[in-house]
Protein backbone atom coordinates (compact mmCIF):
# COMPACT_ATOMS: atom_id res chain seq x y z
CA UNK A 1 0.00 0.00 0.00
CA UNK A 2 1.13 3.61 -0.90
CA UNK A 3 2.11 5.45 2.07
CA UNK A 4 0.78 8.55 0.78
CA UNK A 5 -2.47 10.14 2.59
CA UNK A 6 -4.52 10.57 -0.18
CA UNK A 7 -6.47 7.48 -0.39
CA UNK A 8 -8.33 6.11 -3.46
CA UNK A 9 -12.23 6.55 -3.39
CA UNK A 10 -14.49 4.01 -5.53
CA UNK A 11 -17.33 5.33 -7.02
CA UNK A 12 -20.36 3.29 -6.02
CA UNK A 13 -24.27 3.72 -8.34
CA UNK A 14 -27.46 4.08 -6.28
CA UNK A 15 -28.12 0.65 -7.94
CA UNK A 16 -25.09 -0.88 -5.96
CA UNK A 17 -25.97 0.52 -2.59
CA UNK A 18 -29.62 -0.24 -2.73
CA UNK A 19 -28.56 -4.38 -3.50
CA UNK A 20 -25.81 -3.55 -0.66
CA UNK A 21 -28.72 -2.24 1.52
CA UNK A 22 -31.37 -5.10 0.85
CA UNK A 23 -28.43 -7.92 1.28
CA UNK A 24 -27.35 -6.35 4.75
CA UNK A 25 -31.91 -6.04 5.67
CA UNK A 26 -31.23 -2.30 6.10
CA UNK A 27 -33.49 0.58 5.55
CA UNK A 28 -32.46 4.00 5.42
CA UNK A 29 -34.07 7.49 4.51
CA UNK A 30 -32.55 9.27 1.61
CA UNK A 31 -30.51 11.14 4.00
CA UNK A 32 -29.07 8.41 5.46
CA UNK A 33 -27.74 6.67 2.41
CA UNK A 34 -25.94 9.66 1.69
CA UNK A 35 -24.16 9.39 4.90
CA UNK A 36 -23.27 5.79 4.13
CA UNK A 37 -22.40 5.98 0.42
CA UNK A 38 -20.10 8.75 1.63
CA UNK A 39 -18.56 6.47 4.57
CA UNK A 40 -18.68 3.26 2.36
CA UNK A 41 -16.90 5.05 -0.34
CA UNK A 42 -13.70 6.06 2.40
CA UNK A 43 -14.21 2.01 3.58
CA UNK A 44 -13.85 0.60 0.44
CA UNK A 45 -10.91 2.41 -0.58
CA UNK A 46 -9.40 1.25 2.64
CA UNK A 47 -10.54 -2.49 2.11
CA UNK A 48 -9.10 -2.40 -1.33
CA UNK A 49 -5.57 -0.76 -0.36
CA UNK A 50 -4.99 -3.50 2.14
CA UNK A 51 -3.05 -6.76 1.27
CA UNK A 52 -5.49 -9.61 -0.12
CA UNK A 53 -2.97 -12.25 -1.17
CA UNK A 54 -1.33 -14.79 1.43
CA UNK A 55 -0.80 -18.35 0.96
CA UNK A 56 -3.67 -20.65 1.31
CA UNK A 57 -1.81 -22.67 4.23
CA UNK A 58 -1.49 -19.43 6.25
CA UNK A 59 -3.12 -19.49 9.97
CA UNK A 60 -6.40 -18.18 10.41
CA UNK A 61 -5.79 -14.89 12.72
CA UNK A 62 -8.42 -16.85 15.07
CA UNK A 63 -7.11 -18.66 17.94
CA UNK A 64 -9.02 -20.61 20.61
CA UNK A 65 -7.42 -21.17 23.98
CA UNK A 66 -8.85 -24.69 24.56
CA UNK A 67 -8.35 -26.19 28.04
CA UNK A 68 -4.58 -28.80 28.29
CA UNK A 69 -5.78 -32.09 27.68
CA UNK A 70 -4.54 -32.71 31.67
CA UNK A 71 -7.29 -30.92 32.66
CA UNK A 72 -9.68 -32.46 30.70
CA UNK A 73 -9.12 -35.70 31.76
CA UNK A 74 -9.09 -34.64 35.62
CA UNK A 75 -12.27 -32.71 35.01
CA UNK A 76 -14.09 -36.07 33.63
CA UNK A 77 -16.96 -37.96 35.61
CA UNK A 78 -15.87 -40.70 37.04
CA UNK A 79 -16.55 -44.06 35.43
CA UNK A 80 -18.89 -45.82 37.14
CA UNK A 81 -18.43 -49.42 37.75
CA UNK A 82 -20.34 -51.87 35.50
CA UNK A 83 -23.75 -53.57 38.11
CA UNK A 84 -22.56 -57.02 39.47
CA UNK A 85 -25.05 -59.60 38.89
CA UNK A 86 -26.69 -60.54 42.53
CA UNK A 87 -25.32 -64.27 43.31
CA UNK A 88 -25.58 -66.49 46.74
CA UNK A 89 -22.91 -66.85 48.98
CA UNK A 90 -21.87 -69.97 47.67
CA UNK A 91 -21.76 -69.28 44.17
CA UNK A 92 -19.73 -65.72 44.98
CA UNK A 93 -17.03 -67.84 46.31
CA UNK A 94 -17.19 -70.35 43.51
CA UNK A 95 -17.01 -67.58 41.30
CA UNK A 96 -13.96 -65.98 43.28
CA UNK A 97 -12.11 -69.56 42.87
CA UNK A 98 -12.34 -69.40 39.18
CA UNK A 99 -11.57 -66.04 38.53
CA UNK A 100 -8.48 -66.24 40.48
CA UNK A 101 -6.42 -68.04 37.99
CA UNK A 102 -7.36 -66.11 35.40
CA UNK A 103 -5.72 -62.69 37.57
CA UNK A 104 -2.47 -64.49 36.49
CA UNK A 105 -2.87 -65.50 33.34
CA UNK A 106 -0.74 -64.00 30.42
CA UNK A 107 -4.19 -62.19 29.33
CA UNK A 108 -4.51 -60.14 32.41
CA UNK A 109 -1.29 -58.07 31.28
CA UNK A 110 -1.71 -55.86 28.43
CA UNK A 111 -5.13 -54.68 29.51
CA UNK A 112 -3.05 -53.98 32.75
CA UNK A 113 -0.40 -51.46 30.48
CA UNK A 114 -3.57 -49.93 28.81
CA UNK A 115 -4.98 -48.45 32.23
CA UNK A 116 -1.62 -47.51 32.49
CA UNK A 117 -1.30 -45.70 29.57
CA UNK A 118 -4.37 -43.46 30.49
CA UNK B 1 -6.47 15.76 59.19
CA UNK B 2 -5.91 19.52 57.45
CA UNK B 3 -9.17 21.23 55.72
CA UNK B 4 -6.68 22.89 53.22
CA UNK B 5 -6.45 21.31 49.73
CA UNK B 6 -3.47 22.49 47.83
CA UNK B 7 -4.30 22.93 44.10
CA UNK B 8 -3.92 20.87 41.55
CA UNK B 9 -2.82 18.00 43.77
CA UNK B 10 -1.60 14.60 41.48
CA UNK B 11 -2.35 11.68 42.64
CA UNK B 12 0.80 10.59 43.78
CA UNK B 13 0.89 13.85 46.35
CA UNK B 14 -2.22 13.90 47.77
CA UNK B 15 -1.51 10.55 47.86
CA UNK B 16 1.41 11.49 50.28
CA UNK B 17 -0.42 14.22 51.90
CA UNK B 18 -3.68 11.62 52.90
CA UNK B 19 -1.23 8.95 54.49
CA UNK B 20 0.63 11.61 56.32
CA UNK B 21 -2.75 13.04 57.82
CA UNK B 22 -2.02 16.28 56.23
CA UNK B 23 -5.07 16.23 53.77
CA UNK B 24 -8.31 15.18 54.00
CA UNK B 25 -9.97 12.85 51.80
CA UNK B 26 -13.42 14.33 52.76
CA UNK B 27 -12.13 18.61 52.24
CA UNK B 28 -10.35 17.35 48.91
CA UNK B 29 -13.94 15.11 47.61
CA UNK B 30 -15.51 18.63 48.42
CA UNK B 31 -12.98 20.55 46.70
CA UNK B 32 -13.36 18.76 43.14
CA UNK B 33 -17.14 18.75 43.68
CA UNK B 34 -17.37 22.44 44.08
CA UNK B 35 -14.70 22.67 40.71
CA UNK B 36 -17.07 20.93 38.74
CA UNK B 37 -20.04 22.77 39.86
CA UNK B 38 -18.74 26.13 38.50
CA UNK B 39 -16.28 24.53 35.37
CA UNK B 40 -17.72 21.54 34.35
CA UNK B 41 -20.97 23.75 32.52
CA UNK B 42 -17.54 25.64 30.42
CA UNK B 43 -16.33 21.73 29.65
CA UNK B 44 -19.33 18.98 29.86
CA UNK B 45 -16.91 16.45 30.68
CA UNK B 46 -19.47 15.09 33.42
CA UNK B 47 -22.43 13.33 32.38
CA UNK B 48 -23.38 12.45 35.91
CA UNK B 49 -21.85 13.41 39.30
CA UNK B 50 -22.20 10.85 42.21
CA UNK B 51 -22.01 13.72 44.56
CA UNK B 52 -23.64 11.11 47.43
CA UNK B 53 -21.74 8.24 46.75
CA UNK B 54 -18.84 10.50 46.61
CA UNK B 55 -18.90 11.70 49.91
CA UNK B 56 -20.04 8.53 51.60
CA UNK B 57 -16.45 6.82 49.78
CA UNK B 58 -14.61 10.08 51.23
CA UNK B 59 -15.49 9.25 54.67
CA UNK B 60 -15.33 5.70 54.65
CA UNK B 61 -11.45 6.53 53.33
CA UNK B 62 -10.69 9.23 55.89
CA UNK B 63 -11.66 6.58 59.00
CA UNK B 64 -9.58 4.43 57.11
CA UNK B 65 -6.57 6.75 57.17
CA UNK B 66 -7.29 7.36 60.93
CA UNK B 67 -7.39 4.11 61.43
CA UNK B 68 -3.97 3.41 60.26
CA UNK B 69 -4.97 2.01 56.64
CA UNK B 70 -3.13 3.19 53.78
CA UNK B 71 -2.78 2.01 50.39
CA UNK B 72 -2.29 4.62 47.39
CA UNK B 73 -5.25 4.97 46.06
CA UNK B 74 -6.53 5.59 49.38
CA UNK B 75 -9.24 8.80 49.31
CA UNK B 76 -8.37 9.74 45.70
CA UNK B 77 -11.26 11.00 43.40
CA UNK B 78 -11.40 9.79 39.94
CA UNK B 79 -14.42 9.48 37.17
CA UNK B 80 -15.14 6.54 34.70
CA UNK B 81 -15.88 7.15 31.31
CA UNK B 82 -19.72 6.45 30.58
CA UNK B 83 -18.85 2.98 29.30
CA UNK B 84 -17.63 1.65 32.32
CA UNK B 85 -20.63 -0.13 34.17
CA UNK B 86 -21.11 0.90 37.55
CA UNK B 87 -23.71 -1.01 40.22
CA UNK B 88 -26.54 0.63 40.92
CA UNK B 89 -25.10 4.07 38.86
CA UNK B 90 -26.53 5.07 35.61
CA UNK B 91 -24.01 4.21 32.45
CA UNK B 92 -25.37 5.37 29.46
CA UNK B 93 -22.30 5.00 26.40
CA UNK B 94 -23.54 8.74 26.08
CA UNK B 95 -26.33 6.87 24.07
CA UNK B 96 -30.59 6.84 24.01
CA UNK B 97 -30.28 3.51 23.65
CA UNK B 98 -28.58 2.94 26.91
CA UNK B 99 -30.33 6.25 28.92
CA UNK B 100 -31.46 3.93 31.41
CA UNK B 101 -29.34 1.52 31.83
CA UNK B 102 -28.34 0.86 35.69
CA UNK B 103 -26.22 -2.00 35.96
CA UNK B 104 -26.08 -4.50 39.03
CA UNK B 105 -22.25 -4.78 38.78
CA UNK B 106 -19.31 -2.36 38.76
CA UNK B 107 -16.74 -3.55 36.08
CA UNK B 108 -13.57 -5.66 37.02
CA UNK B 109 -11.75 -2.65 36.84
CA UNK B 110 -13.70 0.11 38.36
CA UNK B 111 -14.08 -2.75 41.40
CA UNK B 112 -10.40 -3.30 41.47
CA UNK B 113 -10.10 0.83 42.37
CA UNK B 114 -12.81 0.89 44.78
CA UNK B 115 -11.35 -1.58 46.12
CA UNK B 116 -8.05 0.21 46.58
CA UNK B 117 -9.98 2.51 48.02
CA UNK B 118 -10.55 5.48 45.25
CA UNK B 119 -13.90 7.56 45.09
CA UNK B 120 -15.72 7.92 42.22
CA UNK B 121 -17.13 11.41 41.31
CA UNK B 122 -18.90 10.49 38.95
CA UNK B 123 -19.49 9.31 34.75
CA UNK B 124 -17.72 11.05 31.84
CA UNK B 125 -18.71 11.81 28.33
CA UNK B 126 -17.59 9.84 25.46
CA UNK B 127 -18.39 9.80 22.08
CA UNK B 128 -21.42 7.42 21.61
CA UNK B 129 -20.67 3.82 22.09
CA UNK B 130 -17.08 5.44 22.13
CA UNK B 131 -16.90 5.36 18.68
CA UNK B 132 -17.50 8.17 16.58
CA UNK B 133 -16.78 12.04 17.24
CA UNK B 134 -18.23 14.85 18.82
CA UNK B 135 -22.08 14.77 18.25
CA UNK B 136 -24.81 17.55 18.83
CA UNK B 137 -27.74 15.76 18.42
CA UNK B 138 -27.40 13.57 21.84
CA UNK B 139 -28.88 14.18 24.83
CA UNK B 140 -25.88 15.43 26.45
CA UNK B 141 -23.24 17.96 24.65
CA UNK B 142 -19.84 17.19 23.57
CA UNK B 143 -16.99 17.89 25.75
CA UNK B 144 -15.04 20.40 25.36
CA UNK B 145 -11.24 20.72 26.03
CA UNK B 146 -9.76 23.11 29.04
CA UNK B 147 -7.23 24.76 26.42
CA UNK B 148 -9.62 26.31 24.63
CA UNK B 149 -13.36 25.55 24.91
CA UNK B 150 -13.74 26.16 21.21
CA UNK B 151 -11.91 23.33 20.42
CA UNK B 152 -11.91 19.13 20.46
CA UNK B 153 -10.96 17.11 23.30
CA UNK B 154 -9.77 14.09 20.94
CA UNK B 155 -11.97 10.94 21.13
CA UNK B 156 -13.78 8.99 22.39
CA UNK B 157 -12.41 9.62 25.76
CA UNK B 158 -13.63 13.32 25.40
CA UNK B 159 -14.55 13.82 29.47
CA UNK B 160 -11.48 11.55 30.84
CA UNK B 161 -9.13 13.98 28.53
CA UNK B 162 -11.21 17.13 29.74
CA UNK B 163 -11.78 16.60 34.16
CA UNK B 164 -8.39 15.54 34.10
CA UNK B 165 -6.51 18.33 32.37
CA UNK B 166 -9.26 20.95 34.38
CA UNK B 167 -8.66 18.88 37.43
CA UNK B 168 -11.80 18.07 38.13
CA UNK B 169 -10.09 14.39 38.92
CA UNK B 170 -7.03 12.80 39.57
CA UNK B 171 -7.43 10.29 37.79
CA UNK B 172 -9.89 8.65 35.13
CA UNK B 173 -10.89 5.24 33.60
CA UNK B 174 -10.87 5.55 29.08
CA UNK B 175 -10.85 3.13 26.91
CA UNK B 176 -8.59 2.58 23.22
CA UNK B 177 -9.93 0.62 20.36
CA UNK B 178 -7.55 3.02 17.66
CA UNK B 179 -6.68 5.81 19.89
CA UNK B 180 -9.55 6.64 22.67
CA UNK B 181 -7.57 7.45 25.58
CA UNK B 182 -3.82 8.72 23.45
CA UNK B 183 -5.81 10.84 21.45
CA UNK B 184 -7.84 12.99 24.20
CA UNK B 185 -4.22 12.64 26.28
CA UNK B 186 -2.70 14.52 23.21
CA UNK B 187 -5.16 16.81 22.92
CA UNK B 188 -6.00 18.00 26.45
CA UNK B 189 -2.01 17.79 27.50
CA UNK B 190 -2.18 14.79 30.09
CA UNK B 191 -0.80 11.09 30.27
CA UNK B 192 -3.20 8.00 28.67
CA UNK B 193 -1.95 4.68 28.69
CA UNK B 194 -3.21 2.07 26.90
CA UNK B 195 -2.26 -0.92 28.18
CA UNK B 196 -0.61 -4.75 26.20
CA UNK B 197 -4.24 -5.69 25.43
CA UNK B 198 -4.71 -8.49 28.57
CA UNK B 199 -2.96 -6.63 31.30
CA UNK B 200 -6.33 -4.96 32.10
CA UNK B 201 -9.17 -6.52 32.43
CA UNK B 202 -12.33 -5.40 30.06
CA UNK B 203 -15.15 -7.04 31.74
CA UNK B 204 -18.27 -4.67 32.43
CA UNK B 205 -16.84 -1.93 29.53
CA UNK B 206 -19.52 -1.70 26.99
CA UNK B 207 -17.19 -2.66 24.15
CA UNK B 208 -16.70 -1.57 20.43
CA UNK B 209 -14.31 -3.78 18.67
CA UNK B 210 -13.41 -6.88 20.86
CA UNK B 211 -10.50 -7.19 19.12
CA UNK B 212 -9.09 -3.99 19.46
CA UNK B 213 -10.91 -2.70 22.75
CA UNK B 214 -8.74 -2.06 25.79
CA UNK B 215 -9.15 -0.05 29.01
CA UNK B 216 -6.76 1.61 30.65
CA UNK B 217 -5.77 5.25 32.95
CA UNK B 218 -5.67 8.61 32.26
CA UNK B 219 -3.89 11.38 34.49
CA UNK B 220 -1.76 14.07 34.48
CA UNK B 221 1.43 12.47 34.90
CA UNK B 222 3.01 9.27 33.60
CA UNK B 223 3.77 8.75 37.32
CA UNK B 224 -0.44 8.44 38.33
CA UNK B 225 -0.82 6.48 35.35
CA UNK B 226 1.37 4.23 37.13
CA UNK B 227 -0.43 3.70 40.62
CA UNK B 228 -3.68 3.69 38.89
CA UNK B 229 -2.43 0.36 36.33
CA UNK B 230 -0.80 -1.25 39.88
CA UNK B 231 -4.46 -1.16 40.68
CA UNK B 232 -5.91 -2.15 37.18
CA UNK B 233 -3.74 -4.44 36.20
CA UNK B 234 -4.22 -8.46 37.13
CA UNK B 235 -5.94 -11.64 36.01
CA UNK B 236 -9.71 -11.71 35.34
CA UNK B 237 -10.85 -15.20 34.59
CA UNK B 238 -13.81 -13.59 33.62
CA UNK B 239 -12.53 -11.68 30.39
CA UNK B 240 -11.50 -14.30 28.21
CA UNK B 241 -9.16 -11.65 26.67
CA UNK B 242 -7.09 -11.33 30.01
CA UNK B 243 -4.21 -13.03 30.72
CA UNK B 244 -1.70 -12.80 34.58
CA UNK B 245 1.17 -10.32 33.19
CA UNK B 246 3.77 -9.89 34.81
CA UNK B 247 4.14 -9.50 38.89
CA UNK B 248 5.83 -6.09 39.26
CA UNK B 249 4.66 -2.37 40.88
CA UNK B 250 4.58 -0.07 37.54
CA UNK B 251 4.80 2.92 39.87
CA UNK B 252 7.99 1.19 41.77
CA UNK B 253 9.59 0.29 38.17
CA UNK B 254 9.41 4.28 36.47
CA UNK B 255 11.83 5.29 39.21
CA UNK B 256 14.91 3.39 36.89
CA UNK B 257 17.42 6.00 34.82
CA UNK B 258 16.70 5.80 31.05
CA UNK B 259 20.14 5.02 30.47
CA UNK B 260 21.43 3.25 27.52
CA UNK B 261 17.74 2.62 26.40
CA UNK B 262 17.19 1.83 22.55
CA UNK B 263 14.79 4.50 21.81
CA UNK B 264 13.73 4.37 17.99
CA UNK B 265 11.83 7.56 15.98
CA UNK B 266 9.33 6.65 13.56
CA UNK B 267 10.09 9.89 11.80
CA UNK B 268 8.53 8.88 8.90
CA UNK B 269 5.60 8.24 10.33
CA UNK B 270 5.05 11.98 11.46
CA UNK B 271 6.97 13.72 9.11
CA UNK B 272 5.17 11.73 5.80
CA UNK B 273 2.85 9.35 6.71
CA UNK B 274 0.74 11.80 8.57
CA UNK B 275 2.18 15.43 8.28
CA UNK B 276 2.83 17.15 11.28
CA UNK B 277 2.42 20.84 11.84
CA UNK B 278 6.14 22.70 12.03
CA UNK B 279 5.36 23.03 15.70
CA UNK B 280 4.63 19.63 15.79
CA UNK B 281 8.34 18.69 14.06
CA UNK B 282 9.87 21.10 16.13
CA UNK B 283 8.55 19.35 19.60
CA UNK B 284 9.58 16.08 18.04
CA UNK B 285 13.10 17.57 17.61
CA UNK B 286 13.49 18.68 21.27
CA UNK B 287 11.59 15.11 22.10
CA UNK B 288 14.72 13.03 20.65
CA UNK B 289 16.99 16.21 21.97
CA UNK B 290 15.95 15.31 25.69
CA UNK B 291 15.43 11.77 25.19
CA UNK B 292 19.16 11.99 24.19
CA UNK B 293 20.33 14.66 27.26
CA UNK B 294 18.53 11.69 29.77
CA UNK B 295 21.27 8.64 28.36
CA UNK B 296 18.56 6.99 25.70
CA UNK B 297 20.44 5.97 22.58
CA UNK B 298 17.96 7.44 19.86
CA UNK B 299 17.83 6.05 16.29
CA UNK B 300 15.58 6.34 13.49
CA UNK B 301 12.82 3.02 13.20
CA UNK B 302 10.06 2.32 10.83
CA UNK B 303 7.10 0.15 10.50
CA UNK B 304 4.63 -0.26 7.89
CA UNK B 305 3.14 2.60 7.32
CA UNK B 306 0.49 4.14 9.17
CA UNK B 307 -2.01 3.88 6.40
CA UNK B 308 -1.62 0.29 6.36
CA UNK B 309 -2.60 -0.38 9.85
CA UNK B 310 -5.38 2.17 9.91
CA UNK B 311 -6.94 0.31 7.22
CA UNK B 312 -6.92 -2.94 9.05
CA UNK B 313 -8.09 -1.61 12.16
CA UNK B 314 -11.08 0.61 10.74
CA UNK B 315 -11.80 -2.42 8.97
CA UNK B 316 -11.91 -4.47 11.81
CA UNK B 317 -13.21 -1.81 14.12
CA UNK B 318 -16.37 -1.33 11.27
CA UNK B 319 -17.75 -5.03 10.73
CA UNK B 320 -17.48 -5.90 14.98
CA UNK B 321 -18.70 -2.32 15.92
CA UNK B 322 -21.52 -3.22 13.33
CA UNK B 323 -21.91 -6.86 14.31
CA UNK B 324 -22.69 -6.08 18.21
CA UNK B 325 -24.96 -3.00 17.45
CA UNK B 326 -26.70 -5.25 14.36
CA UNK B 327 -30.05 -5.75 16.20
CA UNK B 328 -30.61 -2.44 17.75
CA UNK B 329 -30.06 -0.24 14.86
CA UNK B 330 -32.09 -2.03 12.97
CA UNK B 331 -35.11 -1.06 15.60
CA UNK B 332 -33.80 2.07 16.64
CA UNK B 333 -31.29 3.63 14.08
CA UNK B 334 -32.70 7.19 14.29
CA UNK B 335 -31.95 7.18 18.49
CA UNK B 336 -28.22 7.03 17.37
CA UNK B 337 -26.38 10.05 16.64
CA UNK B 338 -25.61 11.36 13.02
CA UNK B 339 -21.99 10.41 13.42
CA UNK B 340 -22.12 6.67 14.99
CA UNK B 341 -24.39 5.78 11.93
CA UNK B 342 -22.10 7.11 9.37
CA UNK B 343 -19.27 5.71 11.19
CA UNK B 344 -20.94 1.86 12.22
CA UNK B 345 -23.76 1.15 9.25
CA UNK B 346 -20.64 0.73 6.55
CA UNK B 347 -19.96 -1.87 9.05
CA UNK B 348 -23.04 -3.49 7.95
CA UNK B 349 -21.71 -4.08 4.02
CA UNK B 350 -18.13 -5.15 5.06
CA UNK B 351 -17.84 -9.19 3.54
CA UNK B 352 -16.70 -11.68 5.63
CA UNK B 353 -13.66 -12.12 3.49
CA UNK B 354 -12.59 -8.56 4.01
CA UNK B 355 -13.17 -8.60 7.65
CA UNK B 356 -11.11 -12.16 7.62
CA UNK B 357 -8.60 -10.55 5.54
CA UNK B 358 -8.39 -7.31 7.90
CA UNK B 359 -7.61 -10.40 10.81
CA UNK B 360 -4.72 -11.77 8.94
CA UNK B 361 -3.27 -8.97 7.41
CA UNK B 362 -3.09 -7.97 11.31
CA UNK B 363 -1.14 -10.98 12.06
CA UNK B 364 1.57 -9.71 9.41
CA UNK B 365 1.39 -5.92 11.09
CA UNK B 366 2.11 -7.52 14.40
CA UNK B 367 5.22 -9.18 13.74
CA UNK B 368 6.43 -6.32 11.56
CA UNK B 369 6.18 -4.23 14.73
CA UNK B 370 7.95 -7.44 17.11
CA UNK B 371 10.64 -7.70 14.43
CA UNK B 372 11.42 -3.44 15.48
CA UNK B 373 11.27 -4.17 18.91
CA UNK B 374 14.22 -6.47 18.62
CA UNK B 375 16.38 -3.13 17.49
CA UNK B 376 14.56 -1.00 20.20
CA UNK B 377 13.15 -0.80 23.54
CA UNK B 378 10.53 1.95 22.91
CA UNK B 379 9.11 3.61 19.93
CA UNK B 380 8.57 7.04 19.79
CA UNK B 381 6.18 9.40 17.38
CA UNK B 382 3.67 12.26 17.53
CA UNK B 383 0.45 11.29 18.06
CA UNK B 384 -1.55 13.83 16.54
CA UNK B 385 -0.65 15.54 13.02
CA UNK B 386 -0.67 18.99 16.01
CA UNK B 387 -3.07 20.89 17.59
CA UNK B 388 -6.30 20.00 18.53
CA UNK B 389 -8.66 21.00 16.16
CA UNK B 390 -12.28 23.32 16.50
CA UNK B 391 -15.36 21.82 17.51
CA UNK B 392 -17.12 22.73 14.47
CA UNK B 393 -14.45 21.22 11.85
CA UNK B 394 -15.21 17.59 13.33
CA UNK B 395 -16.32 15.82 9.86
CA UNK B 396 -18.46 12.63 10.64
CA UNK B 397 -16.39 10.46 8.55
CA UNK B 398 -13.32 11.61 9.75
CA UNK B 399 -12.17 8.05 11.76
CA UNK B 400 -11.72 6.79 8.02
CA UNK B 401 -10.77 9.65 5.62
CA UNK B 402 -7.54 10.58 8.02
CA UNK B 403 -5.54 8.00 9.38
CA UNK B 404 -4.51 8.23 12.73
CA UNK B 405 -1.21 7.82 13.90
CA UNK B 406 -2.33 6.32 17.16
CA UNK B 407 -4.10 3.25 15.80
CA UNK B 408 -0.75 1.60 15.22
CA UNK B 409 -0.63 0.40 18.65
CA UNK B 410 -4.20 -1.17 19.09
CA UNK B 411 -3.49 -3.43 15.63
CA UNK B 412 -0.31 -4.01 16.74
CA UNK B 413 -0.72 -5.29 20.27
CA UNK B 414 1.72 -3.35 21.74
CA UNK B 415 1.37 -0.61 24.92
CA UNK B 416 1.39 3.02 24.70
CA UNK B 417 1.17 5.95 26.16
CA UNK B 418 1.23 9.54 25.46
CA UNK B 419 2.18 12.20 27.46
CA UNK B 420 2.67 15.90 27.06
CA UNK B 421 5.61 17.22 25.30
CA UNK B 422 5.17 20.87 25.12
CA UNK B 423 3.02 23.45 24.30
CA UNK B 424 2.46 25.85 21.65
CA UNK B 425 2.77 29.50 21.42
CA UNK B 426 -0.84 29.43 21.45
CA UNK B 427 -1.03 27.67 24.69
CA UNK B 428 -2.15 24.58 22.79
CA UNK B 429 -1.08 21.52 23.72
CA UNK B 430 1.38 18.62 21.71
CA UNK B 431 1.68 15.30 22.92
CA UNK B 432 4.30 12.46 22.60
CA UNK B 433 3.62 8.75 22.09
CA UNK B 434 5.75 6.12 22.96
CA UNK B 435 5.52 2.00 22.09
CA UNK B 436 6.95 -0.33 23.72
CA UNK B 437 6.95 -4.08 22.78
CA UNK B 438 4.20 -6.70 24.32
CA UNK B 439 4.83 -6.71 28.30
CA UNK B 440 6.84 -3.82 28.24
CA UNK B 441 3.86 -1.29 30.02
CA UNK B 442 6.54 -0.36 33.06
CA UNK B 443 9.52 0.23 30.21
CA UNK B 444 6.52 2.48 28.34
CA UNK B 445 5.54 4.30 31.74
CA UNK B 446 9.59 5.12 32.65
CA UNK B 447 10.22 6.63 30.01
CA UNK B 448 7.08 8.86 29.75
CA UNK B 449 8.04 9.42 33.57
CA UNK B 450 11.25 10.82 32.70
CA UNK B 451 10.39 12.55 30.03
CA UNK B 452 7.81 14.70 31.34
CA UNK B 453 10.59 15.55 34.08
CA UNK B 454 12.55 16.37 31.54
CA UNK B 455 10.09 18.64 29.51
CA UNK B 456 9.11 20.42 32.51
CA UNK B 457 5.44 20.50 30.97
CA UNK B 458 3.52 19.49 33.94
CA UNK B 459 3.84 22.68 35.83
CA UNK B 460 1.21 24.28 33.38
CA UNK B 461 -2.48 23.91 33.83
CA UNK B 462 -5.39 25.14 31.68
CA UNK B 463 -7.25 28.60 32.57
CA UNK B 464 -10.65 28.04 33.31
Amino acid sequence: MPASPAMSVPIISPGEMQLLLSRAGLVLNPGQVADLVLAWRQVAGLIAAMQHDRPLADDMAYVFRLPPPASAVVSMPPVRPAAKPKVKAKAKVKAKAKAAPKRRSAKAAPRKTARRGR
Amino acid sequence: MTGHTPPFLTIAEASRLIATKRLSPVELVKELLARIETKDPQLNAFLLVTERHALAAARAAERAVMAGRHTPLLGIPVAYKDIYETAGVRTTAQSRILADNVPKQDAETVRRLHAAGAVMLGKLATHEFAIGGPAFDLPWPPARNPWDTRRFTGGSSSGSGAAVAAWLALGALGSDTGGSIRLPAAYCGIAGMKPTPGLVSRRGVIPLAPSLDTAGPMAWTAQDCAILLDALAGHDPADPASVPGPQISYAAAIAAPLRGLRVGLLRRFYEHDVPASPEMLQMMSRAAATLRSLGCRVEDATLPSVQEYNAVGRVIISSESYALHEATLKQRLSDYSRVFRVRVLAGALIRAADYIAAQRRRTDLIAAAAKTFERFDVLVTAPTAGTPPLLTEQRPDDGFARPLLTTVANVAAVPSMVVCGGFTPAGLPLGVEIMGPAWSDATVLRVGHHFEQAMGTRRRRPEL
